[in-house]
């Protein structure tokens, strides 16, 4: 076999070709459908392996060979969500050691990282291997080891969905504090890469506010944490005020403080206006940080942070709403009138009973 | 006035600090621009009436892909075999083709052989079944299936199907979409819509549903993949504390915002029926946070319009119908459309000057959704596109029609419809092994699904009628005639024509 192997242009054998698996019958696909609508134009390679993969189902086997097969397929096709569980349970079945299986697939998950079965197959392998009371892996090294190749795999994409959402499920999974304890540096150090980065937001307030109060023991706690996110994200508005991410987030912080948005109204305002007379101002107020000097106001987010502030205020404060909504649906964000409109006769009618 | 008459193309703001996402951001504005310009400058793709669907192309882009098949790159999409016959299949429908019956029947064929012996449909003969190619196979078959022998819809086991589901059910409340699977409300979707149309909706199954869903949305507003379990469960696996953060996994994201929303209106005639029962607390979400969310999704003129996925992502086609479909979901929920007596019932309102002069209620900007996908979705060669320069695909092109129709048809959960569905109402004469809470439940789910109706007089088609395509039906992605047969079918009921307007 060993010259096959060195003729590149040959590539390894096909499953039918290969003597150890004569005893394999291959099922092909739509076996007694005469005429299949919409067919794949598959690669030999690909026919190949999965008329192999459906004779091996068929027949329940789980060997060696099976992890042969299923890698062969999954390299093709990571999406074969089949040829993954199948893998997996032939894993468990032959008592496979998961280590390498987990750095088999390091590689792969870089190439495949939109795939969501790359990250399923991780879940399920860490899982495994730190489980029980007695685990084949120590859970603490071996969510580090996770989180250091998340990163890595992170650096390329920093927006992939299927990573971000792993990652938060090892943290959670794992809960140890010292692995929590990583992620405010490592966020901020993405958002002072790319403050636009809504993944890194996002993850911020899984990392702060998802925990509850699993995270701050007391009211106190709480309240401080509160204050330093607030503190932290107006720095980061002041950078660029028509950040629509770091909006959210201050709005995330206050819904979860259950904190007034007016409380923020004086921070909001200069934001919400095109003139700068602060320009002139020396005062530098380190609680309310102004728009950067080459920011472009007004900036809609803080408009519509300004006027749902007014807006939740209630009595006179309604009408500053309603101008601010005016605004927004025929000047500065008239794409979303509709929306502004609705907001405006929402307030009015509430305002009437 | 068509937007694209008199719109301000505006950059988005960089603040005089950008960022990677902000290059992205402006490379593309410049990509969509450029595309705007080319396509009003030719005279067969931007007429007087403005932008032109081209139809033809995108019928022969379908046949081809029905017909003749997918090329090699689409091995990737072996295991979604039923999505690409969904597409195809429904991407004829919205154009109003329907298929000739030995089409019909090859069809039917191919779909009914990945149903699994245990139950559910695989994404391929001999894979094993999973909730999303159920979810394809199965609005597949309300396309070109029909009752009795052969006709696809009698052949669908439903009661493995249903045992399927249960073997997917976790403590939480949520699904696997398939054996050692993940959990994702994509599946949960899936499963319920399903389950709605194939009458198999029991309160065992939807149970702890909607609070799951609920625990997905995220602060912003729209909905994350899924949510984190285990510090709300016991040891025995059930939900014990009920005030423990089940914090989502994933930002808000249109397509899992789409799939969580839908999902919810599909469970509330569970919650309407079963809670009050059981004096259980309704289950909440932040519905004016959604909303919020939803809207904000939509970009700007120098983006046409189009819907973007995530705070601070691109515009992409496919969000049309994720997030402009969710929105139509969202004013359903606020009652927004569902008045009874005609449009009349907004005059006189305290005389504030804020007119809504336009002909609907919608909460977002159906002329300029229509714009991107007629200018910036549709390659010149069929078929339709995520934005220019990237080639036409099965997935784009359903749901770029989709959004279109979505954006041209104002379909509204009727008040009027579900008196007249739940007073046509047949109970079923031997249907034994359901109590009362599931034959009321099902009866609620009927109805309100199929309440479902397009208003009249509030069509709009951009670039004039012969752009339009038909209206879906916003929680299945059917048209509203295919959903409307296939779950009379399975509930065993006549559906009453709609009274004359």
């Amino acid at each position: 076999m060993s010259h096959v192997e060195s003729d590149e242009d040959t590539g390894p054998l096909l499953f039918c070709e290969r003597p150890d698996w004569t005893d394999v019958t291959p099922i092909p696909q739509y076996e007694g459908v005469s005429n299949p609508i919409a067919p794949i134009f598959y690669t030999p390679e690909y026919k190949d392996a999965t008329d192999y993969f459906r004779g091996i189902v068929k027949t329940g086997e789980t060997s060696e060979r099976v992890l042969e097969l299923t890698e062969e397929i999954i390299k093709m096709n990571p999406a074969h969500y089949s040829a993954w569980q199948y893998r997996y349970r032939t894993l468990l079945a032959l008592n496979a050691p998961l280590h390498s299986e987990l750095r088999l697939m390091d590689d792969f998950a870089v190439n495949n990282m939109k795939t969501y079965q790359v990250w399923h197959h991780r879940r399920l392998l860490i899982t495994h291997l730190t489980a029980g009371s007695v685990p084949a892996a120590d859970p603490f090294d071996t969510a580090q080891a996770e989180l250091e190749f998340i990163a890595r795999v992170l650096d390329v994409d920093t927006k992939n969905y299927h990573t971000w959402s792993y990652r938060q499920w090892l943290l959670a999974h794992f809960d140890d504090p010292a692995l929590w304890l990583g992620e405010l540096p490592y966020v901020d150090d993405l958002l002072q890469e790319d403050v636009r980065n809504n993944s890194a937001w996002h993850h911020r307030y899984f990392v702060v506010f998802g925990r509850g109060s699993r995270a701050q023991a007391t009211p106190a706690e709480g309240a401080e944490v509160s204050q330093r996110e607030t503190r932290y994200v107006k720095g980061k508005i002041a950078l660029a005020p028509n950040n629509a991410s770091a909006w959210n987030y201050l709005r995330g912080i206050l819904e979860f403080a259950k904190t007034p948005f007016s409380s923020q109204a004086e921070f909001a305002q200069p934001y919400t206006v095109r003139r700068a007379p602060w320009d002139d101002d020396d005062v530098i107020d380190l609680d309310n940080p102004k728009p950067s000097s080459d920011a472009d106001l007004p900036s809609v987010s803080a408009m519509d942070f300004l006027a749902e502030a007014y807006g939740r205020d209630g009595g006179e404060s309604v009408t500053k709403a309603v101008d601010l909504w005016k605004a927004l649906a025929n000047q500065h964000d008239t794409m979303r009138k509709k929306y502004w409109d609705f907001r405006i006769k929402e307030a009015l009618e509430m305002k009437k009973d | 006035m068509t937007a694209s008459t008199n719109r301000r193309m505006k950059p988005t703001p960089v603040d005089g600090f950008p960022t990677q996402t902000s290059d992205m951001q402006t490379t593309t504005e410049n990509v969509i621009k450029a595309r705007f310009e080319t396509v009003k400058a030719s005279a067969s793709d931007f007429t007087t009436d403005g932008p032109v669907l081209n139809r033809n192309a995108h019928l022969q882009f379908l046949l081809r892909n029905l017909v003749q098949g997918f090329p090699a790159r689409y091995i990737s999409q072996d295991a979604s075999q039923p999505w690409l016959f969904f597409w195809t299949l429904q991407g004829f429908s919205i154009l109003g083709v329907s298929m000739d019956e030995s089409n019909k029947k090859r069809a039917i064929e191919t779909i009914l052989a990945l149903q699994h012996p245990f139950g559910g449909f695989a994404g391929g003969p001999g894979q094993f079944p999973h909730l999303l190619p159920t979810y394809a196979a199965v609005c597949a078959l309300a396309i070109v299936g029909y009752p009795g022998e052969n006709g696809g819809w009698d052949q669908i086991d439903r009661k493995k199907m249903y045992n399927f589901f249960m073997s997917l059910k976790q403590p939480d409340g949520s699904f696997l979409v398939s054996h050692h699977g993940e959990v994702d409300v994509r599946g949960i979707y899936c499963l319920l819509v399903v389950a709605t149309m194939l009458n198999i909706l029991t309160p065992e199954l939807c149970a702890g549903t909607p609070e799951f869903i609920s625990s997905c949305q995220t602060y912003e507003g729209g909905f994350g993949s899924a949510s984190f379990p285990d510090w709300a469960l016991s040891n025995e696996g059930y939900v014990k504390d009920v005030s423990a953060p089940r914090p989502p996994l994933g930002e808000a994201h249109g397509g899992y915002t789409f799939c969580a929303t839908a999902s919810w209106v599909l469970l509330q005639p569970y919650v309407q029926t079963y809670y009050p029962a059981k004096s259980l607390p309704q289950p909440r979400i932040d519905l004016h946070g959604l909303l919020r969310w939803a809207t904000h999704m939509q970009g700007t003129d120098i983006e046409l319009g189009g819907f973007r996925g995530r705070t601070n992502k691109l515009v992409d086609g496919c969000y049309s119908w994720w997030v402009g479909g969710c929105v139509v979901l969202v004013e359903g929920l606020l009652g927004i459309g569902a008045h009874s007596e005609g449009k009349h019932d907004k005059e006189g309102e305290d005389g504030h000057e804020h007119a809504w002069g336009d002909v609907d209620d919608s909460l977002f900007n159906r002329k300029a959704l229509q714009e991107y996908v007629l200018i910036a979705g549709q390659h010149a060669a069929g078929g339709l596109i995520d934005k220019p320069p990237k080639p036409a695909d099965a997935y784009h092109t359903l749901y770029c029609l989709s959004g279109l129709s979505a954006a041209q048809h104002r379909v509204v959960p009727s008040e009027e419809r579900k008196t007249e569905l739940a007073a046509a109402w047949v109970e079923p004469a031997a249907d034994e092994d359901s109590d009362e809470l599931t034959k009321a439940l099902r009866k609620r789910a009927f109805v309100e699904t199929l309440a479902w109706t397009e208003e009249e007089g509030t069509a709009v088609y951009v670039g004039g009628s012969a752009n339009r395509v038909n209206a879906t039906h916003p929680l299945t992605d059917l048209t509203v005639t295919h959903a409307t047969a296939l779950m009379a079918h399975f509930y065993r009921q006549a559906v009453p024509q709609r009274a004359a307007a």
